[in-house]
């Protein structure tokens, strides 16, 4: 393997990164009954957050702790928008990301008065998040299969009405997960701020999307997530080198254009949780 | 078993007063129950006598609006059902809490796990399984996924799982409605041996042979309210059948001999289909339906009479097979060609298939029929009026109780929406009817309208493919009556010349293996 | 009654938005008042910003349409904002390649674009109809592809760069050009042909035996499958109709204002649709109101920035706000009835 290939293989490592965070957010939500595509405006947010702690504290490391606050508080208002006032999810996921496209132009232009766009701040080494997301892939493929909590959360998908008549707290146990998510896009964006050094409001660029599409090619299974993760982090990293061969716009469309082809190509629906995308009425009075 | 070990433990659950109201129901109206250890005690009534209500409150899935309820004397609160669970209640569902991707031994644990820190025991889990299953000797595989489980193995798995949760109070919803007639023996075994450990269980049901032979003691609700509690011992069937519906009801059903001239209406050969997952489900079925003819088809749930209906109506694709309508091959028609062939469905799924619940009356009056004169004008109109104008006659003509035809579906009662369904689909003048369970969930009133509705239109010559779970009403009807088991037909009877026993056991492929 | 309380559950849900939108006005040390004076003036002081308001509101109108369409039978069209570029783009093409007389060449540019925009919305909805591909995700996947595409199109060194340094095409043939509604403004007769669309869906919807399979479809699958209706091909056919609805609101947004094909053209009008189609309660009338609350809103954010008193993007917050609430109606329901479990559990206290 000559040394390009190998350069290649590791810039599609740091490329797939956010997207992989993304993904295995999405897989706690949707493994819990919730789907979530506010997980693009989550990512967006936590950059977002990122950028202005890391510019007003100068601590990178705050920074990164309240991005993945702003993501928890996000995929908090999801489920309580999804569980208890029923809105449909992915209406409720369009209106976070709608609202945090608006946020990050109103806060770039109060806080750097450029509009979606910050001036460069503090960072960490990018690779110290590459790292933590390759041990939470571990994590999460060990803890849903073996642990007892991996054991309720797939139960609480498949058969809410299970989960609860054997005394688990259907309501509760989305709730959390869906801030879990929200914790994990926000690690993505703080990701994205800390590779680039700054916030800019087109750095997500679908990459929330594209996370969904890496879970569901990943059978909502952590390590298959990440593995399709990584493939649109190489087909990322080879249309960056195509930019000087053909226009950059049209090397741009390569992972979207991916995405598309891949989910057309995937059949295997095996594993959709049974109770994906309905709310649970537990009956009450 | 000796009274005396029973009476040691005494008392296990005191039920005092207790009241469920709904929104414009009340449920439960001040009932008391009393349950022992070493005791099984009846729960019987009718459909929506209030009994799973009064066991879901006991199991903390409902909170009682008045009421107290007392745990070897103590007052208790179960406001959820972990707490209930921790106080050594169990309840196996009419409905299985079972997820069907999962492995029976995750279905047993999960919200009461073994485990070694936070992973899963599962050499712990399998062995205190295998005790389990001996000890009442309740057979399962814990590796297997449930939903490669028959009907039988599934409710095991149900009590297993209470037990495992060290259940010393057990109620079972209705555990023997979907257990086919040759199980049910097996299964009282399984009860009698629980009863001899010392538990206490309370049976619901709505069976009175069963209630008497299994029980102790049968609590009687009637609409909400309780009639009595009476021992076993001294108890007749003709006893628990006044307490149970007030009055005695006898169905009159007026089944005047029409003399079929023999003409074959729907003709299906060698038909075979796959269910959801790709598996057969329907192997090589042959059937046919004459004029003035009543075809029943009994089976226990599950042995693929959904996709043989989905399969003639035009829902499901044929692996093999033909499907002829008056002579015509009509195999693969959309459903739409097949009703306008003359053939029409009451699908058993009436919220899933039957109605839209979020349209109208009027809107669902049409469902099928949308794109017909005079409810389309062409393809780029629709009359209301008409829409309108033939709903309330349907709704008039079938006496549909509804505010108005602008009423979502939504809002009727079962039994209103299985007449509007009923409407619509007899009104197109069918020569075949697929019925599916047309009487699932409905009321005396509701039953006795369907099935003077299908009788009638076999006076007028209809064919009608009758597929039920309910044995009475298939003895009552049908002229022919052959049993689906796995997916294949075995047998044909006329309901006047076999005793349920012979079918009962036919539905259970007893005689496929016998012969 | 149905109709009243549905109409004051939404006027609820959008007063709430604004209300914690004010919230976060004062929060980044704006003065709400002024604010909300130049928002309201922005939009209605003087029969130009009207008109300003509304033709703002026309492409809203036209991919909240987009939206409610594909709603309507149950599937998510949220990449109108791709439709919306890609039919603006191929109308344009059409003005300025074509030759034709006035009237035909118009009619042309937009079935152009319409044409365009329906095929890409026939994509994802051939894709979800009979592969099972999640049309949220696609849509939004070909979205950023007909950006993209189109950026490249009339991008310096692209195939139909015209301008000298701007990234758009040459300017349409006058024969192409919608003309304006009101003189000194740039409101044109796309306004009236929205209207006229707007009109045409609620037909479509409520009064075709198409339109009522396809919210059959949108309602429960399986009902409409055994009521004779082909599902996929009704899946594949709203998709169609949802490319094409916004696909005609890029084009006559391209040949009323722009006169030509420009990137910048969309502040994000595709997103706009979805919280018009959502405020709507998709229903198409409903739109046409939704559609002016939100240009509306536009129109009085450029008030706003214009004003100083706040950034503009303050309203896009705004926006994202009422979304937020006009989707979870049960809010109110839900504080309806923990009034009345507070009343009847005083009631049984005293």
């Amino acid at each position: 393997m000559d040394v390009l290939s190998l350069d290649l293989l590791v810039v599609a490592l740091r490329l797939a990164t956010p997207v992989a965070f993304v993904a295995l957010g999405e897989l706690f939500s949707e493994r819990a009954g919730i789907i979530n595509i506010g997980v693009e405006g989550s990512a967006l947010a936590g950059a977002l957050i990122a950028g202005i702690v890391a510019h007003y504290s100068g601590s990178a490391w705050l920074a990164l702790a309240a991005a993945v606050g702003i993501g928890m508080l996000l995929g908090f208002i999801h489920a309580i928008w999804c569980v208890y006032l029923r809105a449909n999810h992915v209406v409720a996921g369009a209106a976070v990301n709608i609202l945090v496209a608006g946020l990050a132009l109103f806060l770039t232009v109060l806080v750097w008065d450029w509009r979606g766009r910050s001036a460069s701040v503090v960072s960490l080494d990018p690779w110290i998040l590459v790292w933590l997301l390759l041990v939470l892939v571990v994590v999460a493929q060990v803890f849903l299969f073996r642990t007892r909590w991996g054991l309720r959360l797939r139960v609480v998908g498949e058969h809410p009405q299970a989960a609860d008549t054997a005394g688990i707290n259907v309501y509760r146990t989305r709730v959390a997960y869906s801030v879990l998510t929200g914790a994990l896009c926000g690690l993505a964006g703080a990701f994205l701020v800390n590779n680039l050094g700054r916030f800019t409001a087109g750095m997500v660029g679908g990459r929330g999307f594209i996370g969904i599409a890496a879970m569901v090619v990943g059978n909502y299974k952590p390590i298959p997530a990440f593995l399709a993760a990584y493939l649109f982090g190489f087909v990322d990293a080879l249309q960056m080198r195509l930019q000087d061969v053909i226009p950059s716009e049209i090397s741009m469309m390569l992972p979207y254009v991916l995405t598309v082809i891949v989910l057309a190509g995937f059949l295997g629906k095996a594993n959709v949780p049974a109770a994906l995308g309905k709310p649970y009425i537990k009956e009450q009075g | 078993m000796n009274e005396r070990e029973r009476s040691v433990r005494g008392e296990a659950v005191r039920m005092e007063g207790i009241v469920k109201r709904f929104p414009g129901v009340t449920a439960n109206a001040g009932i008391d129950l009393s349950l022992n250890y070493g005791e099984v005690h009846g729960l019987l009534g009718e459909n929506g006598a209030g009994k799973t209500v009064l066991m879901s409150v006991l199991y903390g899935l409902y909170r009682p609006s008045e009421g107290q309820i007392y745990l070897e004397g103590n007052p208790v609160s179960i406001d959820s059902p972990a707490v209930a669970i921790r106080a050594g209640i169990g309840m196996v569902h009419q409905h299985f809490m079972l997820v069907p991707r999962l492995t029976v031994a995750d279905n047993m644990v999960v919200g009461w796990e073994t485990s070694r820190g936070p992973f899963l025991d599962r050499k712990r889990i399998r062995k205190r399984i295998k005790e389990l299953s001996e000890q009442y000797g309740l057979e399962v595989d814990p590796d297997s996924a449930v939903e490669e489980l028959s009907v039988g193995e599934q409710q095991r798995v149900e009590i297993l799982k209470a037990l495992y949760r060290g259940a010393e109070v057990l109620i079972l919803d209705e555990p023997t409605a979907t257990l086919p007639e040759q199980e049910v023996e097996a299964f009282f075994t399984t009860i009698r041996a629980m009863r001899d450990e010392g538990k206490a269980m309370v049976f619901i049901t709505h069976k009175l042979r069963e209630a008497l032979t299994i029980c102790d003691r049968v609590t009687v609700l009637r609409k909400g309210e309780k009639v009595g509690t009476v021992p076993t011992t001294d108890a007749t069937e003709a006893q628990l059948a006044e307490m149970m519906v007030g009055r005695e009801v006898v169905f009159e059903v007026q089944r005047d001999r029409v003399a079929s001239e023999g003409r074959p209406l729907l003709q299906v050969e060698g038909l075979s289909a796959v269910d959801d997952r790709n598996v057969p489900a329907v192997e090589g079925v042959d059937l046919t339906v004459h004029d003035h003819e009543i075809l029943g088809v009994a089976g226990v749930q599950g042995n693929g009479q959904t996709e043989l209906v989905e399969a003639i109506c035009g829902l499901r694709s044929a692996v093999q097979g033909h499907v002829m309508l008056n002579g015509e091959a009509v195999t693969g028609s959309s459903p739409r060609k097949m009703a306008e062939a003359g053939l029409v469905h009451i699908p058993e799924d009436r919220h899933r298939r039957g109605l839209v619940l979020n349209f109208s009356v009027a809107e669902n009056a049409i469902l099928g029929r949308q794109y017909e004169a005079p409810f389309a004008i062409g393809h780029v109109g629709q009359s209301k009026r008409a829409i309108a104008g033939y709903a309330r006659e349907l709704v008039e003509r079938f006496s549909v109780v509804v505010p108005g035809v602008r009423t979502p579906a939504r809002a009727l009662s079962g039994g209103n929406q299985q007449r509007v369904i009923l409407a619509r689909e007899l009104d197109r003048k069918p020569k075949v009817i697929v019925a599916a369970q047309p009487t699932r969930g409905l009321d005396v009133a509701g039953i006795e309208f369907v099935w003077e509705q299908l009788l009638a239109m076999r006076r007028e010559g209809a064919g009608i493919l009758l597929v039920s779970m309910d044995l009475d009403e298939l003895m009552t009807l049908a002229d022919r009556l052959v049993v689906m088991y796995q997916g294949k037909l075995v047998g044909e009877h006329r309901p006047g010349e076999t005793d349920k026993q012979q079918i009962g056991l036919l539905m259970l492929g007893g005689a496929v293996e016998t012969s | 009654m149905r109709l009243l309380r549905e109409l004051g559950i939404i006027g609820l849900s959008v007063s709430l938005g604004l209300g914690v939108g004010a919230i976060i006005t004062a929060a980044t040390g704006h003065s709400v008042p002024a604010v909300f004076r130049e928002l309201a003036l922005g939009a209605f002081s003087d029969v130009y910003r009207f008109a300003n308001t509304l033709m703002r509101a026309t492409p809203i109108l036209f991919t909240s349409l987009s939206f409610l369409i594909a709603f309507r039978a149950g599937l998510f069209n949220i990449g109108a904002e791709g439709q919306l570029f890609i039919g603006g783009f191929f109308a344009a093409w059409a003005g300025f390649t074509f030759s034709l007389p006035p009237v035909l060449h118009l009619v042309v540019c937009l079935l152009f674009g319409a044409a365009v925009g329906g095929l890409w919305g026939f994509i994802p909805g051939w894709l979800r109809a009979r592969r099972g591909a999640n049309e949220f995700v696609t849509t939004m996947m070909l979205s950023y592809v007909a950006i993209l595409l189109t950026q490249w199109f009339v991008s310096p060194g692209g195939p139909f760069h015209g301008g000298r340094m701007a990234a758009r095409t040459v300017r349409i043939e006058s024969t192409a050009e919608l003309p304006r509604l009101l003189a000194g403004t740039q409101l044109s007769w796309g306004l009236l042909i929205a209207f006229i669309v707007a009109l045409l869906v609620w037909y479509f919807l409520f009064r075709t035996p198409r339109g009522y399979e396809l919210r059959a479809v949108g309602q429960r699958e399986t009902a409409a499958e055994y009521g004779g209706v082909n599902v996929a091909r009704t899946q594949i056919l709203a998709m169609v109709l949802a490319g094409v609805l916004a696909g005609l609101g890029g084009a006559a947004e391209i040949l009323g204002i722009h006169r030509g094909f420009t990137v910048g053209f969309s502040p994000g009008y595709g997103w706009d649709g979805i919280a018009g189609g959502l405020i709507a309660r998709a229903h198409p009338i409903g739109a046409v109101f939704a559609a002016l609350l939100m240009g509306a809103l536009r129109a009085g954010g450029a008030g706003v920035d214009r004003a100083g008193v706040a950034p503009r993007d303050l309203v896009e917050v705004l926006q994202g706000l009422v979304i937020l609430f006009v989707v979870a109606p049960e809010l109110f329901r839900l504080v309806g009835r923990w009034r009345l479990r507070r009343r009847a559990h005083g009631r049984a206290q005293s």
